[in-house]
């Protein structure tokens, strides 16, 4: 018996059982379902960004027309003076968005959990509430969102447990075991061509429902290395999952013992495992209540702006030396406007120690979790398909990253240009959009 | 009956397979309750800590004025709740940090679950997880040969001759997997009591029952499924797998279905929706920092007809602190319009994901344990409620302050003193009573009930003509 005749009788065996041919279907339909509702969140994801980034330049528009017509700002609102560079950054409406990749049809991952946009001004910070997740039902956050990631991940093991659990023991259980050896073929060989029959099978199906979700959103023409790690690792996962059900068969006497062993197995990889570890990085690292960036933009902050003129004034020396021989520094006139109006720099550095010790704080939880990855598998995968899509925390972390960069700049362009007594015009406006809009 | 089941629970203990898998199992609830309990300590410690850090610093107000007091602000930190040592809910994708202050109603932030890569989908090692996902898979282990077995070996076809019903052995067989389950149950429930006997109150209690009784009516539904198909079919391969594909149906795949779609039939708008829609009625009321403001000319004079005079000098208050109630009261009733609007949709979309119960009674029990143990979405609004109920209070009584605590129109540089802060109560949680709630779980309960009558009848009425071997 070639390996050919017995992936022939394994297609006659799996086609002629409705319950493995109902789980197949069923797996194929809850995986496109999932690949839909990926699609459909970068869409919304999308849509939700073009959507700001046209109110945003109607806006700047608006703010454009004032100097075309001669005038400083709105009139209801008179203290705002777009002729200055506080008030013309101000006014540029600049934001900073996380476009979604289009592998977000894969995994969602953790792309609900945090915000896509945010509006970058002197006074923002990484972690403002404006970049909390999208309003969704906390429940469903709970639940779990059915995605590609989440069929593959917990609905395709159970699937090749339907496929393979019968596999060798219903064979021994009715006695014709012995009838493979006289077929000329060893059991092992016979057993591993069966069970490659299925991990082909399986295969075929992921291979498909990716392309399918190639199809939903532009994977192929804008991520296309997505694609193929996606497959890469998918397929990886289902060889993880075919082994050690492979083993189990193959040793195991019954078709009870083995349906047992193998949801043991799945119970103890899906549930336990990752839940127990979860529970440890809680206990170890509970959830921080952001004491630290609470007194950072409060308390810090209010004792910072009651310090004598003369001590802020240092601490603006000290973080922009370009200052101190600076136009406006000289006059005594315009230098407490410019002093406010710079103080947002020194909160920011204030914000910005705290931000370290949490985010300290998060990598510390994130590195934990890594260090379990050699026992929690299921853990390992998720969070490279969730790198994959570009919806992992380090994807988050690194959008932070930018955000505070473009704060940066911002701060040091608005305090630099106000110093040195920058007059905005029209031309200047414009090019603070170019220059500070990433 | 009762010789029968009393048979069956001998079996049962004899089996070594079965001491294996209970003692594994009653180590990972103990370890579940334990570190659930742990972590339940140790963030109240931590909320503790961080609410008296934040109310150390509002007391060490020296002076201040009441507005900029009321940009200052407070924060509230959502408290941990005993019961959620059993069952989180939706405690870890919440938020936990809540900003009270001025002019606006803010959201929770900084969920535990945005601190961290993710590591399990399913959540933690709760005992919840235990008692929905593991314990019912062992139930349906334990049950799918039950009947069948009886048959292959001839021992049915004896017990008949020996005048035992059918449909008695097949109850037999019911109610002792099923027992089982309970034994398991109560061992939880036990030891979580034990853990925290000091704290434990008449409404611990009774939420602790609700809870323990939406377990037992789905252990039952279950056992009695499983009990039902080991009759039915003389191969219990074939009631295993049924009762394998039931499980993965109704645990991991309809709820994340039914779930996904609720939000898709009552659509939540997006936060850039929800803030313009804010934004744009709220521009239609007093701006409470602009003296130019037409709405607020209107207010002024007003106030000046009612005191009797012809300029905001003469007035014997402080007509900012009025502007600025008047600005807050109106931003009320758009904060209670938008916000509103987010309670209504949600609570439609719970009620909608119950109604899933009618096919899946997992759902039903998702709901009723997250509920009972006060840890699900409702609970967390009633929260947020209260924090908004308290948020009104506290600017009230800085604008009040402001607005008749001795100062003048236009005095900006007026200060109340460290006294009048101290007085200004902290947030002190009222946590919602099961008797006020429950209405909303009734669903929940009566779905697991007609569940557990269907597997009852199915029981009565499908097993009477069961071939004996």
């Amino acid at each position: 018996m070639s390996i050919l005749d017995i992936f022939l009788f394994e297609w006659k065996h799996f086609s002629r059982n409705p319950f493995k041919v109902v789980a197949l279907l069923l797996f194929l339909v809850a995986a496109a379902y999932g690949l839909h509702h990926g699609a459909s969140l970068y869409h919304e994801q999308t849509a939700t960004i073009d959507v700001i980034k046209t109110q945003a330049a109607e806006e700047r528009q608006k703010y454009i027309s004032y100097f075309d017509e001669g005038k400083k700002g709105p009139e209801d609102r008179p203290w705002i003076d777009l002729t200055t560079p506080f008030w013309a950054i101000w006014y540029n409406g600049i934001y900073h968005f996380k476009a979604p990749s289009p592998a977000l049809v894969y995994s969602i991952g953790q792309a609900e959990q945090y915000g896509f946009y945010k509006r970058v001004t002197f006074w923002a910070s990484p972690y403002d509430s404006d970049m909390t997740q999208e309003i969704a039902n906390p429940e469903r956050l709970q639940t779990g969102t059915l995605d590609f990631a989440f069929a593959l991940l917990f609905l395709l093991p159970l699937l090749l447990l339907i496929l393979l659990y019968n596999l060798r023991s219903a064979e021994a259980e009715q006695g014709f075991l012995p009838l493979i050896e006289v077929q000329a073929i060893s059991q092992n060989t016979w057993l591993l061509s069966r069970v490659a029959f299925y991990v082909a099978l399986l295969f075929v199906a992921i291979a498909a429902l990716l392309v399918y979700g190639a199809f939903l959103t532009p994977v192929f023409s804008s991520a296309p290395a997505a694609f193929g790690r996606m497959l890469l690792f998918s397929s990886f996962y289902l060889l993880f999952w075919s082994v050690i059900f492979y083993f189990i068969i193959r040793s195991g006497k019954s078709i009870m013992g083995n349906a047992l062993n193998m949801a043991g197995v799945w119970l103890v990889f899906v549930f336990l495992i990752p839940g127990l570890v979860h529970q440890w990085v809680s206990i170890k690292k509970p959830a921080n209540l952001m004491t630290e960036f609470i007194d950072a933009t409060r308390d810090e902050q209010e004792k910072l702006f009651n310090q004598p003129d003369s001590v802020i004034q240092a601490q603006l020396d000290a973080l922009f030396p370009e200052i101190v021989d600076s136009p406006v520094a000289r006059d005594s006139t315009k230098r407490n406007l410019a002093m406010n109006r710079s103080s947002s720099a020194l909160a920011n550095e204030l914000k910005k120690s705290s931000i370290g010790v949490i985010e300290a704080d998060n990598q510390t939880k994130n590195e934990l979790i890594r260090s379990t990855y050699w026992f929690n598998p299921i853990a390992f995968f998720q969070n490279q398909l969730n790198a994959i899509s570009e919806s992992h925390y380090d994807h988050y972390q690194h959008y932070r990253d930018q955000i505070q960069r473009l704060i940066d700049k911002q701060i040091r362009t608005m305090v630099l240009d106000t110093w040195n007594g920058v007059k905005v015009d029209k031309e200047q406006f414009l090019h603070y959009n170019k220059n500070l809009v990433p | 009956m009762w010789l029968m089941i009393k048979n069956e629970w001998q079996f049962l203990l004899r089996s070594r397979v079965l001491q294996g898998i209970s003692l594994a199992f009653l180590l990972a609830l103990g370890v579940s309750v334990y570190l659930g309990n742990l972590q339940t300590n140790s963030q109240a410690e931590q909320y503790a800590a961080a609410k008296e850090h934040l109310r150390a610093q509002w007391e060490s107000i020296d002076a201040m004025n009441p507005h900029g007091a009321a940009h200052y602000g407070t924060y509230v930190f959502k408290p941990s709740n005993l019961l959620s040592s059993l069952d989180e809910g939706v405690r870890s994708v919440t938020g936990n940090v809540l900003r009270v202050e001025g002019h606006v109603q803010n959201e929770m932030v900084h969920s535990e679950a945005s601190q961290m890569q993710s590591v399990s989908k399913f959540g933690k090692l709760k005992s919840s997880l235990l008692l929905q996902y593991i314990l019912p898979l062992v139930l349906v282990f334990l049950a799918f040969h039950s009947v069948s077995k009886e048959k292959q070996s001839g021992r049915l076809k004896s017990l008949v001759l020996q005048g035992a019903k059918p449909s008695s052995i097949v109850w037999a067989k019911t109610i002792s997997v099923w027992l089982y389950g309970l034994v398991l149950l109560s061992l939880t429930v036990l030891t979580y009591a034990l853990f925290n006997l000091p704290s434990i109150s008449a409404e611990i209690t009774s939420r602790t029952l609700l809870f323990y009784l939406s377990y037992a009516l789905y252990y039952f539904i279950l056992s009695g499924l499983t009990v039902f198909f080991s009759a039915r079919w003389q191969n219990p391969t074939v009631a295993l797998t049924a009762m394998l594909g039931i499980w993965i149906v109704w645990t991991i795949f309809l709820p994340n279905i039914f779930m996904t779609s609720v939000e898709k039939w009552h659509e939540l708008p997006s936060r850039e929706e929800f803030k313009t829609a804010m934004r744009e009625d709220r521009s239609k009321g007093i701006d409470g920092h602009n003296p130019a403001d037409a709405r607020g000319k209107e207010l002024e004079d007003q106030i000046l007809k009612e005191y009797g005079v012809d300029s905001l000098s003469q007035l014997p208050i402080n007509f900012d602190g009025i502007r600025m109630q008047a600005d807050e009261e109106y931003g009320n009733k758009v904060w209670d319009k938008h916000f509103g609007h987010l309670r209504n949709v949600l609570a439609r979309q719970k009620q909608s994901y119950q109604m899933a119960g009618i096919i899946d009674p997992f759902i039903s029990l998702q709901n009723a344990s997250m509920g009972f143990s006060g840890s699900d979405n409702l609970h967390h609004q009633e929260f947020l409620l209260q924090v908004e109920s308290y948020r009104r209070d506290f600017i009230k009584m800085l604008n009040d302050k402001h607005a008749y605590g001795g100062s003048k129109t236009g005095d900006w540089s007026w200060k109340a003193d460290n006294a009048f802060f101290k007085s200004v109560p902290d947030f002190a949680y009222q946590p919602t009573a099961m008797a006020s709630v429950f209405p909303n779980y009734l669903a929940d309960l009566i779905l697991l009930a007609c569940w557990t009558v269907f597997a009852a009848v199915l029981l009565v009425w499908g097993t009477k003509r069961i071939q004996v071997i």
